[in-house]
C-alpha cells in the first residue's frame, strides 16, 4: 500500500496532508507523518470545463485518510464512486489517483507526462507490480478501468 | 463609533460589456457622486484581478486620477469574489471611526474580453494551492459542496433549479442583469453538466460591470446598521463540514450583532448564489431560515418578488451576473433601490434588506444589513 506524506501538529495531534509547515489551527510548527494510502470519499465531481491546462473530462474527489487529513485526488471515472466509499490511493508523479487503475492506463498515463520516456514506462512496470504484490484487494467497488476510452486529464502542457 | 449612512448608491447594467474597466467604474462612481451631491473625502477601489484581466495595477490611484479625485486618500480592498463587501466595509470603518466623513466606494470587473477557461484559472488562483493544482475550479468545488448536500439530503436537484428558475424571473424584470430572460425547469435541468452535479443554468455567468456607494456620516434615512465578516481555512479539505459555510454563519452573527435586531427584521435579501446551490444553503447559514426550512420556503414560493421574503429580487449572481468586485456593492445598490422605491419592475416592500457576500470558496464572507430609518 501507498503511504502518503502528512504533518501532524504536536499540539492537537491534528493531521493535514500535503504537509504544512504550520498547523492551519494555530501557529504551530507541525512534524512529519506518514499515512496509508486509503480513505473514505467525502465528496467528487466531474468537471467538463476544465482550466487552462487541464483536459476535459476531469474527475476529482476529496478523500479522508485514516486519521482524519483529507486530500485531492484524480481518477479515470467516477461511474459507480459514491459518497462513504473505500478507495485506494496511488501516487504516480507526487499525483494522487482514487480506485484501481489497469496496466494500460497507467502506461499511458506515464507516456504523456513530460519526462524521458523509458523512464517514465519503467516507473510504471514497477508501479504496477509493486500492486500485484502488494496484497491490495480490489473490493469489487471499483468498476474495471475501460482502456482508451477516457483521455489522460492531467495538464498537456506545464503552466 | 459613528453611525454611517448611505448617500447614493449607482451600478452599471452587468453582462459582456465593451467599455474599458476605467469607464465602468466611472459610470458608476459619477452617477453615484451626482446623487450623493457631496465631495468624497476618502476613496475606497476594488477590483480583484486588474492585473490579470486587464493588466493594470496600482488601482486606488489609477482609478482616483481617471476619477479627478488624485487629490483624495485612496485605497485598494480585496478579498476575493467578496471584495465590493470588504471595500464597503473599509468604507464604514473610515467614516465610523471618525477618519473620514464621505468615502466613495466603487467597484468594478472586466473580462469577457478574456477566454473562459483562462478567466476559470485566473478565478481558480483563490483556491488553495494542491486543490487547484488537481484543477479544481470554483464550479469543482460548488460541484463537491452541492453533491454531499444532496447525499445528505438538503436539498434535491429540483429545489437546485427552482432557484435558478425564480432568479431569472427575476432578473428578467430587472434592466441591469445580464440576463433580463426567464428559464424553464426543463430547461435548467437539461442544460449541459459544468461540475456533475452542477449544470449550466444553476452557475452565475463572468460579467462585466461596476457598482459604487457613497457613505456618509449625516444621517440620510438610510443607515448601514451592521456588516459583519467571516472567515474560513482557503483548504475546503481542512473544514469540518462541506454543507455549510462558517464564513457566512459568523458574518451574519457579526452584522446582526452591529445592527442590534435580528433576522427576522429582515424583508429582502439579496445572496450569493454564485452557484444555486448557494442561495439555498446561505438562507440557513445567515439564520433567515433555521435549518431544513429553506427548501420548503422555495418549494412553496415565498422568495419570490411576491413572496414573504424576496431572495434576489435583481436577479442573484445567477440572473444579474457576477462581475466580481462589482457584486458584493450591487448587491447593497439593489437594497437601496428596493428600500427606496426606486426598484422599477421588481420593487418589494421592506424597510430592512440584507446583502450576503462569498469571497473564494466561502473563505472570506460579508453579511451586510441595511435599514430605512423613518
Amino acid at each position: 500500500m501507498e503511504t502518503i506524506a502528512g504533518s501532524r501538529c504536536p499540539d492537537c495531534g491534528w493531521v493535514v496532508a500535503p504537509p504544512a509547515r504550520i498547523c492551519p489551527r494555530h501557529p504551530v510548527e507541525m512534524t512529519p507523518v506518514e499515512i496509508s494510502g486509503y480513505g473514505l470519499v467525502l465528496s467528487y465531481t466531474t468537471l467538463t470545463v476544465a482550466p487552462e491546462g487541464f483536459k476535459p473530462p476531469l474527475h476529482i474527489a476529496v478523500v479522508e485518510l485514516p486519521g482524519g487529513a483529507r486530500i485531492f485526488c484524480h481518477g479515470r471515472q467516477t461511474r459507480q464512486l459514491k459518497i462513504g466509499r473505500r478507495v485506494a490511493i496511488e501516487q504516480v508523479d507526487g499525483i494522487f489517483y482514487f480506485a484501481s487503475l489497469g496496466i494500460a492506463d497507467r502506461v499511458s498515463m506515464f507516456w504523456k507526462r513530460r519526462g524521458a520516456a523509458p523512464e517514465r514506462t519503467r516507473e510504471a512496470v514497477k508501479s504496477a507490480v509493486k500492486r500485484f504484490f502488494s496484497g491490495y484487494k480490489n473490493d469489487g467497488t471499483t468498476p474495471p478501468a475501460e482502456n482508451g476510452e477516457e483521455k489522460d486529464p492531467r495538464p498537456t502542457e506545464k503552466r | 463609533m459613528r453611525d454611517v449612512w448611505i448617500a447614493a448608491a449607482a451600478m452599471t447594467r452587468f453582462g459582456r460589456r465593451s467599455e474599458s474597466l476605467e469607464d465602468l467604474m466611472a459610470d458608476a462612481a459619477l452617477e453615484a457622486l451626482r446623487e450623493a451631491d457631496r465631495q468624497p473625502d476618502a476613496l475606497v477601489v476594488t477590483a480583484m484581478a486588474p492585473e490579470e484581466f486587464v493588466g493594470e495595477g496600482n488601482l486606488a490611484s489609477h482609478i482616483g486620477t481617471y476619477l479627478g479625485l488624485s487629490h483624495v486618500p485612496g485605497l485598494r480592498v480585496e478579498t476575493a469574489t467578496s471584495s465590493g463587501a470588504a471595500a464597503l466595509y473599509a468604507g464604514l470603518a473610515l467614516i465610523a471611526s471618525g477618519f473620514h466623513n464621505h468615502v466613495l466606494v466603487v467597484g468594478g470587473e472586466k473580462m469577457t474580453h478574456v477566454s473562459t477557461p483562462r478567466v476559470s484559472e485566473i478565478i481558480s488562483r483563490v483556491i488553495d494551492p494542491h486543490e487547484r493544482s488537481y484543477g479544481a475550479t470554483m464550479p469543482a468545488l460548488a460541484g463537491m459542496v452541492a453533491r454531499a448536500a444532496l447525499a445528505k439530503g438538503l436539498f434535491t436537484e429540483m429545489d437546485m433549479a427552482r432557484v435558478a428558475v425564480k432568479n431569472h424571473a427575476h432578473g428578467a424584470r430587472n434592466p441591469y442583469a445580464h440576463f433580463q430572460r426567464t428559464v424553464t425547469l426543463e430547461e435548467v435541468m437539461s442544460s449541459r453538466l459544468i461540475a456533475d452535479p452542477l449544470r449550466l443554468q444553476h452557475c452565475c455567468p463572468i460579467s462585466d460591470g461596476a457598482a459604487a456607494v457613497v457613505l456618509t456620516s449625516d444621517p440620510t434615512g438610510l443607515k448601514l446598521a451592521g456588516m459583519g465578516q467571516g472567515s474560513d481555512y482557503l483548504a475546503i479539505r481542512y473544514r469540518s463540514s462541506l454543507t455549510g459555510f462558517r464564513a457566512t454563519q459568523d458574518a451574519a452573527r457579526a452584522a446582526f450583532k452591529m445592527a442590534g435586531f435580528g433576522p427576522e427584521r429582515v424583508q429582502v435579501a439579496e445572496i450569493h448564489d454564485a452557484f444555486a446551490p448557494f442561495e439555498i444553503l446561505a438562507l440557513e447559514d445567515t439564520g433567515l431560515f433555521p435549518p431544513g426550512t429553506a427548501t420548503r420556503a422555495i418549494q412553496n414560493g415565498e422568495l419570490t418578488l411576491e413572496g414573504r421574503l424576496p431572495v434576489n429580487p435583481s436577479g442573484g449572481l445567477n440572473a444579474r451576473g457576477h462581475a466580481l468586485a462589482a457584486t458584493g456593492l450591487a448587491q447593497v445598490v439593489e437594497l437601496v433601490w428596493q428600500l427606496t422605491g426606486r426598484a422599477v419592475g421588481r420593487q418589494v416592500k421592506a424597510t430592512v434588506g440584507l446583502a450576503h457576500s462569498i469571497g473564494g470558496m466561502a473563505t472570506n464572507n460579508w453579511v451586510t444589513l441595511v435599514e430605512q430609518v423613518a
